[in-house]
């Protein structure tokens, strides 16, 4: 017997009248059709913003990093911060769907795909700031640990920024790896579904020949399993490295080993943000609003309001730490950050983190769309303003009074990060109209026990009997048993 | 077509079908991958094969990218006798601008000049240099020098103009004009041109002039020259606007003396009492003990108080009560002996009222030497005003103007242009077109000095030579070989020179051994007083007459790197030289004191402080001159007196570092001075106020107040005396619980921290085993008491290891080069000038044992030598910053751009109008060889001058002996004036860096940022001030601290 039954108490995660063709149908119209308006508009202009960020970089590659706006004093500015911004929201995709693939919540499907997609390209984003923001780009592959005629010379195993180079390529790959390991049973269906020779060829390539046989099934859901908990560790470990950076220095308001955990919540806070922002456009401009249901939305605000309030208490106890510690340095450096010129910052980030996420709270709030999009854009400023306090304004009064400095941004660090945004959205327009944006596959695992439909097909079960519901539970059973036979 | 076979053979018509085969295989060899049925399974595999494959990229990759090609690298093909590749040569000279005077030592490699060092047989100096010495080499390469003489804005040949002039001033009535002249021989060869044209008339003039002070000592002593000043043995020492660390008289060797002065140990608790009135703040007013302000016009009514209360005990009665408690204590100190008096003014009156002082403590004869007296300046201002009433009257035919530029620097200079436009012959000796070598018909470019033969006499009996560290660069001409050859003297100024001074030492033996040591001096310096027969009623009366101004006053003040203007204001190694007191680059701007700022709206907070735009004040002088500058707010300015720096201000001729426009190059402030009678005052009555505008002033630090950390320890005298373990002490709280492991007896709390818990500290303050050091260790220690701030060792640093300029714009960023600054420290209340206590810090890379830097490299491009040195593999650094960020100090400069051509692209070179010229072929052969010039991208930092090291420790290898104490110095090291720097191997027990650290100096020593473990290789010396109280951290008395500024 098969009863698909879920709590009531539980929203449906697929609205609507949908069936497993229909589900096929939703989901993959978009991509065997012509764009739409918007799209065309937001892809010429993330084009054209990519354009201008290889501008930059090229401009800065070719007379210096004196283009920008970094000195003596404050040596990472704009680029560092987007590193850590852009990393920080590439750990959403990665928490979904391999940690709550481990903890079996259902409603990960509806975002999993777009999440993890999201995942992979801010780390895309995330990784040019580290490469570009060196001063001689084209030695940079010395970081890399490779047979060599120099010396051979290795690396400095030492240095965290080394850790982040394998911290990053690690979480990248696996990353890459699972998505698209998930995506293989989707391009399988869009290549039957295909009317083109063409679509065909490229989605057939793209699948990699899936069959669908039982054990294609068996071997991609034990994949699926083995790289979620490969990615879960990674999940945890990459913000903790990129903290490194700063816990393992000798900077006030870096040297803080309070670090890991509270990037980790950090990043979570603002990967949730980010694919909120994402979902909620995705889901209005490719009609995906039974997919990708409000449910959906409010699971993620629950996340945001969580972890914003971690970060909240990692910023207080940052604060205690400072005055407990009666050591003169951190004392003076979180007066600095607080009260100094840089005061905005930290009351931006502030306002921004540990405030206004305490709204959700209200479930009215968490449920109300224009407010989730608006907060989860907040959220996003918050966080950037969160590492650009820890990285700007912890060095910018730092030591020795007499190399106090100041530092505002040039254009082509500005620049940079807009074409970051150019990069990423590229991408996503990319990923939006030729990928499935939901995981067919994963929808209709879950449409049996969690479709509306469905689920109001065993609203009767709730007024059987025990005996009613038993003797109709073996009938079915029978009956299912005969018609095995009978195919036989 | 037939299908006819051809056969060749025999054999080859009965196998005519095989044949085709035959021929296609007739050079076959076997491949060396089996490619036959299985892949994986043949001998040579696929993997094999990629191997193959990449071993055959990778080669050709690396054979194709490593040509480098060599430019213009051409060898001797005579080798030259005493030019060895790579072998410096050092030749023994002078330096000499207008008075002031060093003797050096000429560092030549491959031929050219690059590196000036202080000539330490001399006496006088020591071996002390000042940032114009150590920069003066750059001036060589100038790009604005003439290149041959002019006439008419046209290259002429000396032959045609020397013929013309000749005629030109046969017989006629002139003037020569010439800065301060120190040459004996010089002056024997202008005897004998006046001789020979007795109606041209010698008169001196100099830019910034002491004419009241030769005027007064004439009139008191009969004597119209300076006495020697012996600071060194003055107990007591009242300086009256006299700026004599920075640019009075003879700052090199006053810093020298001075020092000797203000070294103090817990030994010997002593220290000379220095008491200082200005109206602006220099260095030497930093250096004092007590320090107040006054108006530039009451200097001479501070001077006869003092008179007044070393006479009679005559209480003062100013407004400031500090300036009153100064005058009545300093009077008290000078009459205990062994006191001196020295003032700025150029007023005749104020001169005879403090040589008048100086008689009635007793000063002449033992601080005030009467009989070798000084002859470094000798410019008398009424000649020169005498010469422009004659000039406008139109009875001169000739001026021949050497080392002077009126036009520029005189407040008359208007008057003075027109005047000369009536003068039919004009010529000028000028190394450039300055402003008023364009104005003559000829210009007769001299040689710079290290181009020069000549000869010195700064003081009676002590001589030094000069010799030229490389043959003139362009067609030049000795200024004296011009006289020579218009007077027909049949020889050159060369040759003469060397005969005068043959005979005057009596044979060539004698000649040389003195060129090779560059000095001729007596044993002992003769000591003597002089009767004063002064008038100093009437001098007094005089004073007393003058009204003390009521607005607001300017004062035309000279900074420590550009000075007067001259060649320096060319000079971008000067140009980018932080000013010691406000720590700006590249400009002249209005120094305002803060409270004068706050009521002009434009005063500095803890949050502006940081922006570089500054309000724009307009300032208009008596006569109608009227100038806009940026306001800089200095604490220490006294509330009425604003004051603006000379050198600035200047025409595009005088080179593209110099030349000012809207956006830089600053405003001429010699037109704010005045003549008062016959004399030069630099000071005037201004009206000021805020436009409202900006302008982008470049900063090179921009927080004032060491928020009362223990980046600095001050202390009293009498603190230091009562308690010498004081720091031990404070140092003991920050440490003292880490220099034994935690479950020791050990030292905890009020432990008092001597070289055995340092030691602890080193061990037990990590988790990490420490690191032994077992041959050399280098270490430097930093005297905060004798530093100056005069930045003489920032120009030797810059001069040593090729520290590129980055110009206004980029330094105004934050992204200046060099390796070693002095930050500056204010504290006291800034709405009152006379509680300014300020303290100098020499910060450099502290070569931390535990640095910071080198773990976080993450390719290990910054590391640690085996002798403690943290230092940098260039070529290794890919420009991550992250070791800039990590570093406590702020030490390390990024490479920001490509300073010097020498990154990769071709043609990215920063441009900057005013340093473009640092990359010309002529002003790289400053360049010194033994430094990589560094690249865009790296980051580079202080090497402690690795290149001496390696060459000290050769030389002793080399000689088969171990390296003695001394040997390797830095260039810091040597070029300081008040020998604030010690480096040596702290190993050596016989080493001074050993027995200040261990022995002499244990109660002063501290680190910097000692508790967290960094373990520098750099101490410094707390700061010791002869005073009732440092306010410094004082929450009620540091008002730069209380409101964080």
């Amino acid at each position: 017997m098969h009863i698909k039954y879920e709590s009531f108490l539980r929203e449906p995660l697929v609205d609507g009248e949908k069936d497993y063709h229909q589900v096929s149908e939703d989901i993959v119209r978009p991509i065997e059709q012509k764009p739409g308006r918007m799209w065309y508009v937001g892809f010429i202009f993330s084009i054209i913003l990519l354009c201008f960020g290889i501008f930059s970089v090229t401009w800065s590659v070719y007379w210096g990093l004196g283009t920008w706006g970094v000195n003596r004093t404050i040596g990472w500015g704009w680029d560092i911060t987007n590193f850590v911004w852009w990393i920080g929201i590439g750990h959403a995709g990665t928490l979904i769907s391999a940690i709550l693939l481990l903890f079996r919540q259902g409603w990960r499907t509806g975002v999993n795909r777009a999440a993890e997609a999201m995942t992979i390209f801010a780390v895309m984003c995330a990784g040019q700031f580290p490469i570009w923001h060196m001063g001689r780009v084209w030695d940079g592959f010395w970081v890399l640990p490779l047979p060599n005629t120099r010396g051979p010379l290795w690396p400095n195993f030492d240095s965290p920024l080394l850790w982040d180079v394998f911290a990053i390529s690690t979480y990248f790959t696996v990353s890459l790896l699972f998505w698209y390991s998930g995506l293989l049973p989707d391009f399988a269906l869009i290549r039957d579904r295909a009317k083109t020779k063409l679509r065909r060829m490229l989605y057939g390539l793209a699948s990699f020949g899936w069959t669908g046989t039982a054990k294609s099934w068996q071997r991609m859901e034990a994949l699926a399993l083995v790289l979620a908990g490969l990615s879960t560790p990674l999940v945890l470990s990459v913000h903790t490295i990129v903290s490194f950076d700063f816990a393992t220095s000798v900077i006030p308001g870096w040297h803080t080993t309070i670090f890991p955990p509270y990037f980790v919540a950090g990043a979570v806070f603002s990967g949730f943000a980010m694919v909120n922002t994402l979902l909620v456009i995705t889901r209005k401009i490719l009609k995906l609003e039974a997919y990708i249901t409000i449910g959906h939305l409010e699971a993620m605000n629950k996340i945001i309001v969580l972890t914003g309030s971690i970060v909240g208490v990692a910023y207080l106890t940052e604060l205690f730490m400072s005055w407990y510690s009666q050591a003169w340095g951190e004392m003076e450096a979180f007066k600095w950050r607080i009260v100094g010129p840089y005061w905005w910052s930290y009351w931006a980030m502030m306002t921004c983190n540990v405030v206004s996420p305490q709204l959700f709270w209200f479930k009215k709030l968490r449920r109300s769309i224009p407010f989730t999009f608006v907060m989860s854009i907040v959220v996003n400023i918050g966080m950037w303003f969160e590492r650009f306090v820890i990285i700007a304004t912890s060095t910018y009064r730092d030591w020795i009074p007499g190399s106090w400095a100041y530092y505002s941004p040039e254009w082509p660090e500005i620049g940079f990060y807009l074409g970051t945004f150019g990069l990423f959205f590229t991408l996503y327009f990319l990923f939006a109209k030729y990928f499935p944006v939901v995981a067919v596959h994963e929808i209709k695992f879950v449409l049996k026990t969690s479709g509306e439909r469905y689920k109001r097909e065993m609203l009767r079960h709730e007024d059987q009997t025990l005996e009613e519901f038993v003797h109709e539970a073996e009938s079915m059973h029978h009956h299912e048993e005969e018609h095995a036979h009978a195919h036989h | 077509m037939s299908q006819k076979q051809y056969w060749s053979d025999l054999q080859d018509l009965r196998n005519i079908e095989t044949k085709a085969e035959v021929s296609e295989n007739e050079f076959r060899e076997e491949l060396p991958f089996d490619l036959s049925d299985s892949v994986m399974g043949a001998t040579t595999p696929r993997r094999d094969f990629l191997k193959f494959l990449g071993f055959s990229t990778l080669a050709a990759t690396i054979v194709s990218s490593c040509e480098m090609p060599v430019r213009k690298a051409i060898p001797y093909a005579i080798k030259p006798e005493d030019i060895t590749p790579g072998v410096p040569n050092y030749y023994a000279s002078t330096f000499v601008e207008g008075g002031e005077y060093c003797p050096i030592i000429i560092k030549t490699r491959e031929g050219r000049p690059i590196k000036i060092e202080g000539n330490e047989s001399s006496s006088i100096t020591r071996g002390g240099t000042s940032a114009r010495v150590q920069a003066s080499v750059l001036s060589l390469y100038d790009k604005a020098r003439l290149k041959h003489p002019v006439s008419g804005g046209k290259e002429v040949t000396f032959d045609a103009i020397d013929r013309e002039i000749k005629e030109g001033i046969a017989g006629k009535s002139g003037y020569l004009v010439t800065c301060s002249i120190m040459s004996p021989s010089t002056k024997e060869v202008l005897n004998q041109f006046l001789v020979k044209n007795p109606g041209i008339k010698h008169i001196v003039y100099d830019a910034i002039s002491y004419s009241a002070m030769l005027e007064a000592n004439l009139a008191c002593y009969g004597k119209k020259t300076l006495p020697t000043y012996h600071f060194d043995k003055a107990a007591t020492i009242v300086s009256l606007d006299a700026d004599f660390l920075g640019n009075w008289v003879a700052p090199i060797e006053f810093s020298k003396a001075y020092a000797q002065t203000r070294k103090i140990s817990a030994k010997n608790p002593v220290l000379s009492k220095h008491y200082h009135v200005e109206p602006i703040h220099t260095i030497t007013g930093a250096a004092a003990d007590d320090r107040a302000t006054c108006r530039p016009s009451e200097v001479g009514a501070v001077a006869v108080a003092l008179y007044n209360a070393v006479v009679s005990g005559a209480a003062p009665s100013f407004k400031s009560a500090r300036l009153n408690k100064l005058i009545t204590s300093a009077a008290a100190d000078l009459k205990k002996g062994n006191g001196l008096v020295v003032c700025g003014s150029n007023d005749v009156n104020v001169q005879t009222v403090i040589n008048a002082i100086n008689d009635k403590i007793g000063a002449n004869g033992t601080t005030v030497n009467w009989v070798t007296t000084s002859n470094t300046w000798q410019g008398i201002d009424k000649d020169m005003l005498d010469m422009i009433t004659a000039m406008e009257g139109g009875q001169v035919n000739v001026v021949m103007m050497h080392g002077v530029n009126p036009s520029y620097n005189h407040p008359e200079a208007k008057r003075f242009n027109a005047a000369l436009a009536k003068v039919p012959m004009t010529i000028s000796f000028a190394d450039r077109l300055d402003e008023t070598a364009q104005l003559c018909k000829y210009v007769i470019p001299d040689h710079h000095y290290l181009e020069s033969w000549g000869d010195a006499e700064p003081k009676v009996g002590f001589y030094s030579l000069m010799q030229p560290g490389i043959s003139p660069l362009f067609k030049t001409r000795a200024f004296q070989d011009s006289l020579m050859t218009w007077m027909d003297a049949g020889q050159t100024y060369a040759d003469y020179w060397q005969l005068y001074w043959n005979t005057r030492m009596g044979g060539q033996a004698n000649f040389d051994m003195a060129l090779q040591e560059g000095v001729m001096e007596p044993e002992t310096m003769p000591n003597g007083t002089a009767t004063f027969a002064g008038n100093v009623a009437a001098a007094i009366a005089a004073v007393e007459g003058k009204k003390v101004a009521s607005g607001v006053e300017v004062v035309v003040y000279q900074k420590v790197g550009i000075g007067h203007g001259g060649v320096w204001s060319n000079n971008p190694w000067l140009q980018e030289m932080p000013d010691p007191i406000t720590r700006a680059v590249w400009d002249n701007y209005l120094c305002v004191s803060p409270k004068r700022a706050n009521e002009m709206k434009a005063g500095i907070d803890s949050f502006n402080e940081v922006d570089y735009n500054k309000y724009v004040a307009k300032i208009t002088g008596a006569n109608g001159y009227a100038v806009t500058l940026p306001i800089m707010v200095v604490p220490g300015m006294h509330n009425d007196v604003v004051g603006i720096a000379t050198g600035y201000g200047r025409h595009t001729n005088v080179g593209r570092a110099a030349a000012s426009n809207d956006k830089q190059g600053g405003k001429n402030a010699f037109p704010f001075a005045t003549i008062n009678g016959a004399n030069i005052e630099y000071f005037s009555g201004v009206t000021v106020v805020n436009t409202g505008e900006k302008y982008e002033l470049a900063q090179i630090q921009t927080h004032s107040s060491y928020e009362n950390r223990p980046v600095v320890h001050e202390y009293t005298l009498e603190e230091f005396k009562k308690d010498p373990h004081g720091l031990q002490k404070e140092r003991g709280v920050e440490i003292g619980h880490y220099t034994e492991k935690p479950w020791h007896e050990g030292h905890h709390g009020e432990a008092v921290v001597d070289p055995e818990m340092e030691e602890g500290f080193r061990k037990e303050g990590t988790l990490y085993p420490d690191h032994p050091y077992e041959g050399i260790k280098w270490g430097m220690s930093i005297d905060l008491n004798t530093c100056t701030g005069c930045g003489a060792c920032v120009i030797g640093c810059v001069a040593e290891n090729n520290i590129s300029v980055v110009g206004k714009y980029h330094a105004l960023r934050g992204h200046e080069m060099h390796w070693i600054r002095i930050d500056r420290y204010f504290s006291g209340m800034p709405e009152d000038p006379d509680t300014i206590q300020t303290v100098f810090q020499p910060m450099l890379c502290q070569h931390c044992d535990n640095a910071p830097c080198e773990n976080v490299c993450p390719v290990s491009a910054t590391n640690h030598s085996s002798e403690g040195l943290n230092q940098m593999a260039y070529n290794r650094c890919i420009g991550t910053k992250y070791c800039a960020n990590n570093c406590p100090y702020k030490v390390r400069h990024f490479n920001w751009m490509d300073w010097n051509g020498a990154d990769a692209f071709a043609d990215n070179i920063f441009e900057d109008g005013r340093r473009d010229d640092i990359n010309d072929d002529l002003t790289r052969m400053v360049l010194n060889p033994d430094v990589t010039v560094r690249s865009r991208g790296v980051m580079e930092k202080c090497t402690f001058c690795v290149q001496r090291l390696q060459e000290a420790k050769l030389t002793a290898k080399k000689a088969g002996r171990p390296m003695k104490d001394g040997e390797a110095r830095t260039a810091c090291q040597q070029s300081c004036p008040s020998d604030c720097i010690t480096f040596g191997n702290v190993n050596d027990k016989e080493s001074e860096i050993y027995k200040i650290r261990r022995e002499e100096q244990i109660e002063r020593t501290f680190y910097v940022l000692e508790h967290i473990h960094v373990l520098p290789n750099i101490n410094y010396l707390s700061k010791i001030r002869n005073t009732d109280e440092i306010v410094a951290g004082n929450e009620k008395k540091d008002g730069m601290y209380a409101e964080h500024i």
